[in-house]
């Protein structure tokens, strides 16, 4: 298994909350060495392998993960918690999983 | 469930430009262990257009402790007024106590309020749903150009339903503008909400909840500290390129 973390670096040149806030998670539970590539998107280089990747892909949002198995079967995970629960085999908090979801589903937003 | 995940695509198709009433009738007629999500404000067509297809409907609303007072008597005049199964979701008190305990009353207007909302709004939400079917929403896609202009009339839920327990989102307002909404609640005297008539077109909780000016949309309304913050996961290339 081979495991990208695709973070993002904002127009302003500034890195992306979000972003930080997972790698942060991933750190304090010891798996961020579960990680073998991070991949950044540049929002001021299209050309950067983050972008590129996210534009592969078509992923609009960041963070996001892609998931390799030995067979060559890619899987693209843009929740976090479900990257964790599924490939991680850890479970986060449920307000954590709460708060994610709200990010990552516009239709939630006027709930 | 009557509706299988495969014809789902087939029926948001079929169904796109039908009238609510119909989408409902689809809804309630196939799926029984189905409800309604009631946020106490225009969505209460859904309840009147529902009752007027069968009795019993069961409909749920989301107390995050911190609705108007107005919204908590509107939730009970059409408890009353309507023969339904209503029933109010709570908040974790454990959840709510430790974020008030951290970071007060007021997270929101210095974090974002995705917090706040995931306790006091998401989870409960997860909570109900998880004990469902289907359910039904009053999302329309003029609520909010940049978010929810996806929506379609019956979906597949893969926010809160899994491949072991899908999960269907029917949205029978979906393609409605606020205008038809509001011509059904005057053609059909529906009661409704006393803060729309004082400028508050979309309705939350009190803190984060503003009447908004004419011709402003509804999106201002709410949350209105957090323009920059609510654009902050997305992807967005610039015109630059590699020199």
């Amino acid at each position: 298994m081979h495991i990208t973390f695709v973070k993002k670096i904002k127009a302003d040149g500034s890195p992306c909350r979000k972003c930080a806030e997972v790698e942060q998670r991933l750190r304090e539970s010891g798996q961020l060495e579960r990680i073998d590539t991070v991949a950044i998107a540049d929002e001021r280089d299209p050309e950067s392998s983050g972008m590129l990747l996210a534009a592969k892909h078509g992923i609009d949002v960041a963070p996001f993960f892609i998931v390799r198995d030995d067979d060559g079967a890619e899987r693209i995970y843009t929740i976090f918690f479900q990257f964790a629960k599924e490939v991680l085999n850890r479970r986060l908090a449920e307000q954590d999983e709460a708060k994610e979801l709200l990010s990552r589903d516009p239709s939630l937003d006027l709930l | 469930m009557a509706i299988a995940r495969a014809d789902v695509a087939r029926l948001a198709s079929e169904y796109a430009a039908k009238h609510p009433r119909e989408i409902l009738r689809l809804a309630l007629e196939n799926v029984e262990n189905i409800a309604i999500s009631f946020s106490g404000a225009d969505d209460i067509v859904l309840i009147d257009m529902a009752s007027r297809i069968r009795t019993g409907v069961q409909v749920f609303s989301l107390d995050t402790g911190r609705l108007h007072p107005e919204t908590y008597k509107f939730l009970e005049l059409v408890r009353e007024r309507y023969d339904i199964r209503f029933e109010a979701m709570f908040p974790d008190h454990a959840a709510v106590e430790k974020l008030v305990r951290e970071k007060g009353m007021y997270s929101f207007f210095v974090d974002g309020h995705h917090e706040c909302c995931g306790i006091r709004k998401v989870m409960p939400l997860r909570r109900k749903l998880a004990t469902l079917d289907a359910w039904i929403t009053g999302q329309r896609r003029d609520q909010s150009p940049g978010t929810r202009l996806a929506i379609e009339v019956i979906e597949e839920d893969k926010s809160f339903g899994t491949d072991e327990k899908p999960l269907l989102k029917f949205n029978p307002l979906a393609h409605w503008t606020s205008a038809q909404v509001w011509e059904y609640i005057r053609d059909y005297e529906v009661p409704y909400n006393e803060l729309h008539a004082r400028g508050y077109v979309s309705i939350g909780c009190e803190p984060c909840t503003r009447a908004v000016l004419p011709n402003q949309h509804e999106r201002a309304g709410r949350w209105w500290w957090e323009e920059e913050t609510k654009k902050e996961c997305g992807l967005h290339a610039g015109n630059r390129t590699k020199p």
